[in-house]
């Protein structure tokens, strides 16, 4: 909208070839068809995101049950709706009329705020991805996406850690113990998994050269990215997890410790936000992983050659959104298999093993791109780098934490050495002091002098 | 606006580095990243003595790859960097004083341990620190740190931009910060010093960021040469100019230690461990002075007769702060740090000058100065009581009767800083005021005036030596280690050949007075 | 130039209208039975523990988190552009990334070396 003011603004004032160079300039800072959409679309596709997202919610949260409880040999709720599809919305319906405590030691405004601040983030995550092509709406022509930056995924990334405040500042403002202990945990765990998460799109930029996710996903019309990048999305795979607080990585709500974690104090309303915000979370990691990784929404290989139809018009939506449910079974699937984390595993997990092998693996996806760019024949390109990184880093790195470890031992022993040489600071008693054992029980014992000496000698003379 | 945007949308060009004319740079941070290493490979026990063979070693090589780079002049880095003669002057005095505050920094035989802390993060008083304060275990990060400083300290008086002169800026202070901690006695007035130097420092950077931000919207790039043309050729308001130029020395001046940005200075060299004081008093000065210089000459050449005021008033403050502030103390290393403030005053007399000769001059005399604080520090890790150094100038008192020796060494070193006939002192003045009077006289003549204030003060502390009566439980003399006494040996004859035979380095700061913008 | 900004804001508009109506409407449409024990914090029932007011809320162990955190947050700034830029920067770019990332290595074994990556 405001390039087209600024650029009839220009008209005004600049002489003709320097409002054409102005035109085009601005159009090459924005992402192709995003630049001036009529504000009617806009609000439509606004709307839509919206829309898109609550019945999501809705969807997954039944979805889930009744996965879990089929995985449990349940058959999970039956009753609302055709075969218990309408739960969800009644369980929504149902807290709104719910009484809302608030507990006296809470920080009243940030309270207030703190399930906003985890709700709103969680919808603007979705403003950039695509769901599909170039549609028609209303015979306008336009991309099915609320937008597109040529920094895009940095939106999601941006919106992610913008939802980390929501989680620590319910737990800060409530004032009590398991709602600050799941807090800090979430926000240590959602920062730690959000550092493995960002490295491990580097190398999907680094393939498609550009950051804006329908530039992304129009790089993977042939080959998707999960296919040469596995390491990457596995990596993202598991990062996400630990992002989202899903189980096995719900350390921040791990009921059997903290109750309800973060959201302990939280009820009615304010708790549905945090309850939405998780399930949007959810569906937004799994867009972006389609979207990263998994091709968006082009169709599945074989689709595409039966049926020439199948990446135009409206039906990708289809496939992007089949896409998402088999991601988020994935995640219930995981819940209703895995049990929890210990936090210091899950910590080790994270800084431990996930971002040295997403460094290493960058480190060798980065140089076997360049090469191959410098014309270098794809099975050496490939060959050399990932033996010098097998050469160079992972073997002495082994190695080093071989010797790393029995290092650390030894410096221990040695502080220990250091503090027994030390002359103590409080009185001890000497090694062989006997006790003498009081008057009564000696008297009362029958051979008290072998008690004695067997007390005072060594079992092995 | 347009072509603002087409600045962002033009394709990326790989620059061209010139290896070889950074490698002084290059050798000490890959010597500070194998510190680093060794930190974290190393056992306890062995870390010290390896820590000192990279640190030594990585800041030799560099000294070394200096002076074969000695003819060189080119702008690298897309003219980012410019290796020049006073540049490479520059880099070169900040690598040999920077090999002397690391030999003061392994002195091991004056104190427990040495000058360092055991662990700079235990709780002050808690029973750790107690029980680490008795054993010989060091912080050796303070190694790293000082290669990672001097790294800084390397490439800040090379940039000609502004961007990249920031980071060096940050580069060569936060591990100052830290080092400023680490003093093994009087940990609470260590960790005041470090956190004050890191407060004021912190706003110091933000002075000079925002300083280049005007600067960038004068001049539309953060390059030196680019300012300077714009200066000259522009028909725009000077405005965003002097302001961006004002806000920037802020940032400068404060790690020069100039005045009125120099509060920090006496707090933090009182606090921070003697040899790292040593470090901060020399290297430190000599670096900001470097690029002082660089970014008045060459991205403000044009507009001298606009910041030259400036520059007067605050050498002038800085001469009278140093000066009359330097009576009063009754810490020794207040003093010095009062009269580091009186001689930041005197460099920038020279630097008005604008000329070959004003470049010279300063050279000249950072280097000499340097050599200078830095032994006299050196000196005063030696006289030590119960408590740690000795540093009242009661205990000083006398001190002729105990030492006829390092109270000598001690007067010739403040003689040169008062610059009595004879010392490096003497030379480095008489060549800045020189290179100063045909521009500043009236300038010449106020620093001559404030040459004679600030003299009292380091006489005073000479007649306290050796005419007045030692006090009754006084301090020890220490005897120094090695690696103190070739620190010593190395500054106090320096000083005095200089003061003497100074043409040869006066004609290598003639010959490298030249700056590539 | 700030045109694909504006469905991002009016997205926010909506979100936050949402949240905020209905964090906001909830305590007029549930009911209200005052109970004093409601309103201490839970505890699962026992005498709960008193809460640390002020800054020591945060125990000092997550801040070391945070500011690794950052760490590795500016690595990933710095690789982003790279990746994207990689074919124009070649080479020259790759020695440059290579070098960047081992010595992020470095800091990154000396901090696992020192227990800072230790949660136990």
């Amino acid at each position: 909208m405001s390039a087209v003011l600024a650029a009839s603004h220009a008209a005004d004032v600049l002489p003709a070839s320097s409002q054409n160079a102005h035109v085009l300039l601005a159009s090459s800072q924005n992402v192709a068809g995003f630049g001036n959409q009529p504000l009617w679309i806009v609000l439509i596709k606004v709307l839509g995101v919206f829309v898109f997202l609550v019945v999501m919610t809705l969807f997954a949260i039944v979805f889930e049950r009744k996965v879990v409880g089929r995985m449990q040999n349940r058959i999970g709720p039956n009753r609302v709706g055709p075969w218990g599809t309408l739960q969800s919305l009644a369980d929504g319906m149902k807290l709104a009329f719910k009484e809302e405590v608030i507990p006296l030691l809470a920080d009243k405004p940030v309270y207030f705020l703190a399930p906003i601040l985890s709700a709103v983030p969680a919808f603007l995550a979705f403003s950039v991805i695509p769901f599909g092509p170039e549609v028609s709406i209303f015979g306008h022509r336009t991309p099915l996406q609320l937008t597109d930056l040529p920094v895009g995924v940095l939106v999601v990334f941006a919106c992610s850690s913008l939802g980390v405040y929501g989680v620590v500042l319910s737990g800060w403002a409530s004032g009590s113990t398991y709602p600050l202990l799941g807090s800090l945990r979430a926000a240590a765990q959602m920062i730690s998994y959000e550092v493995a998460m960002g490295l491990s799109m580097v190398a999907v930029f680094l393939f498609s050269g550009t950051m804006s996710t329908s530039g992304i996903v129009a790089a993977q019309q042939h080959t998707w990215y999960v296919i040469p990048l596995f390491v990457s999305f596995a990596i993202y795979a598991i990062s996400v997890v630990g992002e989202t607080n899903r189980a096995p990585f719900d350390l921040a709500e791990a009921e059997s410790e903290l109750v309800g974690g973060f959201h302990t104090e939280y009820s009615s309303f304010k708790f549905a936000m945090f309850f939405l915000a998780e399930y949007i979370n959810m569906v937004t990691v799994s867009a972006l992983a389609t979207t990263l990784f998994l091709g968006g929404w082009h169709a599945p290989w074989g689709v595409h050659a039966i049926w020439s139809g199948a990446n135009s018009g409206w039906f990708p939506v289809i496939w992007f959104v089949v896409k998402i449910v088999a991601i988020i079974f994935v995640f219930v699937w995981l819940r209703g298999t895995l049990p929890r984390l210990r936090y210091d595993q899950f910590m080790h997990l994270g800084w431990k093993v996930l971002i040295p092998i997403n460094l290493v693996w960058i480190l060798a996806v980065t140089t076997i791109h360049v090469l191959r760019d410098r014309g270098w024949p794809a099975w050496k390109a490939t060959a050399i780098p990932l033996a010098l990184v097998l050469l160079l880093v992972v073997v002495p790195a082994l190695m080093m934490l071989e010797g790393a470890a029995a290092r650390r031992a030894a410096d221990r022993d040695d502080e220990d050495e250091a503090d027994a040489r030390l002359t103590p600071t409080f009185p001890t008693p000497p090694m062989d002091l006997v006790v003498p054992s009081p008057k009564r029980l000696t008297t009362a014992s029958v051979h008290p002098p072998t008690s004695a000496i067997a007390e005072g000698e060594d079992p092995d003379g | 606006m347009s072509h603002l945007l087409l600045a962002e949308t033009a394709p990326i060009h790989a620059p061209s580095v010139a290896y070889s004319s950074l490698s002084p740079i290059f050798i000490v941070l890959g010597a500070a990243l194998v510190g680093v290493l060794v930190e974290a490979l190393v056992p306890r026990a062995e870390r010290y003595a390896v820590q000192m063979v990279v640190t030594i070693g990585g800041l030799t090589a560099a000294l070394v790859a200096v002076g074969l780079l000695h003819n060189t002049a080119e702008t690298t880095v897309a003219g980012a960097l410019a290796v020049d003669g006073a540049g490479l002057f520059i880099q070169g005095s900040v690598l040999v004083l920077s090999v002397m505050s690391v030999l003061l920094i392994a002195e091991r035989s004056v104190d427990v341990g040495s000058a360092i802390v055991a662990s700079a993060a235990v709780v002050v008083g808690s029973p750790t620190d107690r029980r680490l304060a008795r054993t010989d275990r060091v912080q050796t990060e303070v190694f790293p740190l000082l290669l990672f400083a001097v790294a800084g300290m390397l490439i800040f008086p090379i940039s000609n931009n502004l961007l990249l002169m920031f980071v060096a800026l940050e580069v060569l202070s936060l591990p100052l910060y830290l080092m400023a901690g680490l003093s093994r006695r009087r940990r609470l007035l260590s960790q005041e010093a470090a956190l004050k130097y890191f407060l004021l420092g912190a706003f110091a950077s933000a002075f000079f960021l925002y300083g280049l931000a005007l600067l960038y919207g004068y001049a539309n790039s953060v390059d030196l040469p680019a300012i300077l043309n714009a200066s000259k050729a522009s028909p725009k308001s000077d405005v965003l100019l002097y302001v961006g130029l004002a806000l920037l020395l802020v940032g400068l001046l404060f790690k020069a230690g100039i005045a009125p940005f120099h509060s920090w200075t006496p707090d933090v060299y009182q606090g921070s461990p003697t040899p790292v004081t040593a470090f901060m008093s020399s290297c430190t000065k000599i670096a900001a002075f470097g690029a002082i210089m660089r970014v008045l000459y060459v991205g403000f050449n044009a507009t001298a007769w606009n910041w030259r005021p400036i520059v007067w008033a605050v050498a002038i403050a800085s001469m009278a702060v140093g000066g009359i502030f330097g009576l009063t103390q009754t810490d020794l290393k207040r003093v010095l740090a009062y009269s580091s403030i009186a001689h930041a005053g005197f460099i920038l007399v020279g630097l008005v000058a604008l000329d070959k000769d004003g470049i010279a001059s300063v050279l000249f005399y950072v280097l000499t100065y340097g050599f200078s604080t830095m032994a006299a520090f050196g000196v005063l890790m030696l006289v030590r009581d119960a408590d740690g150094e000795a540093t009242h100038l009661a205990q000083w008192s006398g001190l002729a009767r105990k030492s006829p020796f390092v109270a000598a060494v001690m007067t010739v070193l403040l003689l040169s800083m008062a610059g009595i006939p004879l010392t490096s002192g003497f030379i480095a003045k008489f060549y800045v005021f020189k290179a100063a009077f045909h521009v500043a006289a009236p300038l010449v003549v106020i620093a001559l005036i404030f040459s004679a204030v600030a003299a009292f003060y380091y006489l005073r502390i000479v007649v306290l030596m050796f005419f007045a009566e030692p006090p009754e439980n006084g301090p020890t003399i220490a005897i120094p280690g090695w690696s103190t006494a070739v620190a010593l040996t190395f500054g106090m004859v320096v000083t005095v050949v200089l003061g003497i035979f100074p043409q040869p380095i006066l004609d290598l700061a003639a010959k490298a007075a030249t700056l590539v913008g | 130039m700030l045109a694909p900004y504006l469905p991002i804001v009016l997205l926010f508009g909506l979100a936050f209208a949402f949240a905020f109506f209905s964090v906001a409407i909830a305590p007029f449409t549930g009911p209200r039975r005052y109970n004093k024990a409601k309103l201490e914090f839970y505890e699962c029932g026992i005498e709960p523990t008193p809460q640390p007011q002020g800054p020591n809320r945060f125990p000092i162990k997550y801040f070391l988190t945070a500011m690794l955190f950052i760490v590795f947050d500016i690595e990933i700034i710095f690789l982003y552009p790279y990746a994207v830029a990689n074919k124009a920067l070649g080479l020259f770019g790759l020695v440059e990334i290579v070098i960047f990332i081992v010595t992020v290595f470095v800091a990154y074994a000396y901090v696992w070396r020192r227990g800072g990556l230790d949660w136990d």
